[in-house]
């Protein structure tokens, strides 16, 4: 496993994404839908350290957002896919520094979310409810938002990174 | 040949001077007739500046809140009292003051998360209340919070009734801002802005709490017919809940 991982302060910044969820900032809504900060975390991170620190860091953000939502429905399946694909797509060092294709990456990433809990809603029978809404609402918003929060994380840890490793 | 008696006009200086009092006169009569139209509205215009003023309406309206929440306290005290005569289930067990400190009313969870946990008593199924009635119940405990199911979480379904009609339903989540509610009877008779209310016959929430104002119906709906609610307690602007800690438990 890479460096990044190792460094007990960075895997402590995943604490924001539940902490985020739960305070749901109201100026960072769209239509009363806030953005999947699962998604806006885990992207630099893997992209940093890799994909089985992604896929595993996917895991456990997915076990701990799980806990904190009623229904049955889970994102640990979409987290741990997209973990270990940006994670490959990391390592091979794609050039994705700009912020179009992080804004994109995100867009994929969180429509691919969004797509995973609206099929587990019609497998456990409660895809009555506005579905398309509240995806098409996270999805803008979460791009939206990742050239912003992504890069800036994706900067610093690789920037750390290549610290650690001199 | 002789002339008849030749008719003679008042004198028009005469007429000069008795035609403004002429006038005040059919103006005095005009007035009567119109029961003071013009001398009390422009009574009203003059005294404008005179009237209450809006502190005076304030106090009005304070002493009617005063006023209604002593008939509401000796009318719950009333049904309570009414309710152990009659042995029925109490309608309001110990209630606990809760924060909100995280909502998510929009997205893929309908729910809410209060400061208050099983520390506090608080257990699942319990209700939920806010201004403007019922919110939901309680879906899962931690030792400090509690997450709150609301009633538009797919989750979610509560018996109730329209108080005017007296049917009896189940109010289902549909994971949208309405819920559905589905009656039991096939000719419920209810209309849109009736009011819906928790069913007396529930046993998972007390009675007669407030839940909101049928929209619309659906009478082709089938095996019967369904009602869009419009629910009364916003969750998107709720601030502090009430838990109504269900009877028999410390």
């Amino acid at each position: 496993m890479s460096s990044l991982a190792l460094r007990g302060w960075y895997r402590a910044t995943a604490l924001l994404v539940p902490l985020l969820t739960l305070a749901s900032p109201g100026f960072l809504k769209l239509g009363d839908v806030g953005p999947a900060w699962a998604v806006l975390w885990l992207l630099p991170w893997a992209l940093v350290d890799g994909a089985r620190s992604g896929a595993l860091a996917g895991l456990l953000l997915g076990l701990v957002l799980d806990g904190l939502h009623l229904g049955p429905i889970s994102e640990i399946p979409a987290l741990m896919v997209l973990g270990w694909w940006w994670g490959r797509m990391g390592r091979k060092g794609l050039p994705i520094e700009r912020s179009f294709s992080l804004g994109l990456l995100a867009l994929l990433g969180t429509a691919f979310v969004g797509l995973t809990l609206i099929l587990q809603l019609a497998v456990v029978g409660e895809l009555q409810r506005p579905v398309l809404y509240t995806w098409l609402s996270q999805t803008l918003l979460t791009a939206l938002l990742a050239p912003m929060v992504c890069s800036l994380q994706l900067l610093f840890w690789r920037q750390q990174t290549s610290g650690g490793r001199r | 040949m002789q002339a008849g008696p030749r008719l003679r006009l008042p004198p028009v200086r005469l007429i000069l001077q008795v035609w403004p009092l002429a006038l005040l006169v059919l103006a005095g009569v005009a007035i009567r007739l119109s029961k003071g139209a013009g001398v009390a509205d422009a009574y009203a215009v003059l005294s404008r500046p005179f009237w209450p003023g809006t502190a005076q309406g304030e106090w009005v309206k304070q002493a009617q809140r005063l006023e209604d929440q002593t008939r509401l306290s000796q009318l719950t005290a009333d049904n309570q009292r009414l309710r152990q005569l009659l042995q029925l289930r109490s309608q309001l067990g110990k209630e606990l003051l809760a924060p909100v400190i995280s909502r998510d009313p929009g997205g893929w969870w309908q729910q809410l998360v209060i400061g208050q946990g099983s520390i506090q008593g608080v257990t699942p199924g319990d209700p939920v209340v806010a201004p403007g009635g019922l919110l939901g119940r309680i879906a899962s405990v931690t030792p400090t919070t509690a997450s709150v199911a609301l009633l538009t979480d797919p989750s979610s379904h509560v018996g109730v009734w329209v108080a005017r009609t007296q049917q009896h339903g189940l109010l289902t989540g549909l994971g949208s801002s309405r819920p559905v509610l589905r009656f039991l009877d096939k000719d419920p008779g209810v209309r849109p802005g009736d009011v819906v209310l928790t069913s007396p016959a529930s046993t998972l929430v007390p009675p007669n709490l407030s839940v909101g104002v049928i929209q619309s119906v659906n009478g082709m709906a089938s095996p019967a017919p369904e009602a869009v609610v419009q629910l009364s307690a916003r969750a998107g602007a709720i601030d502090w809940v009430r838990v109504l800690m269900r009877p028999g438990r410390p």
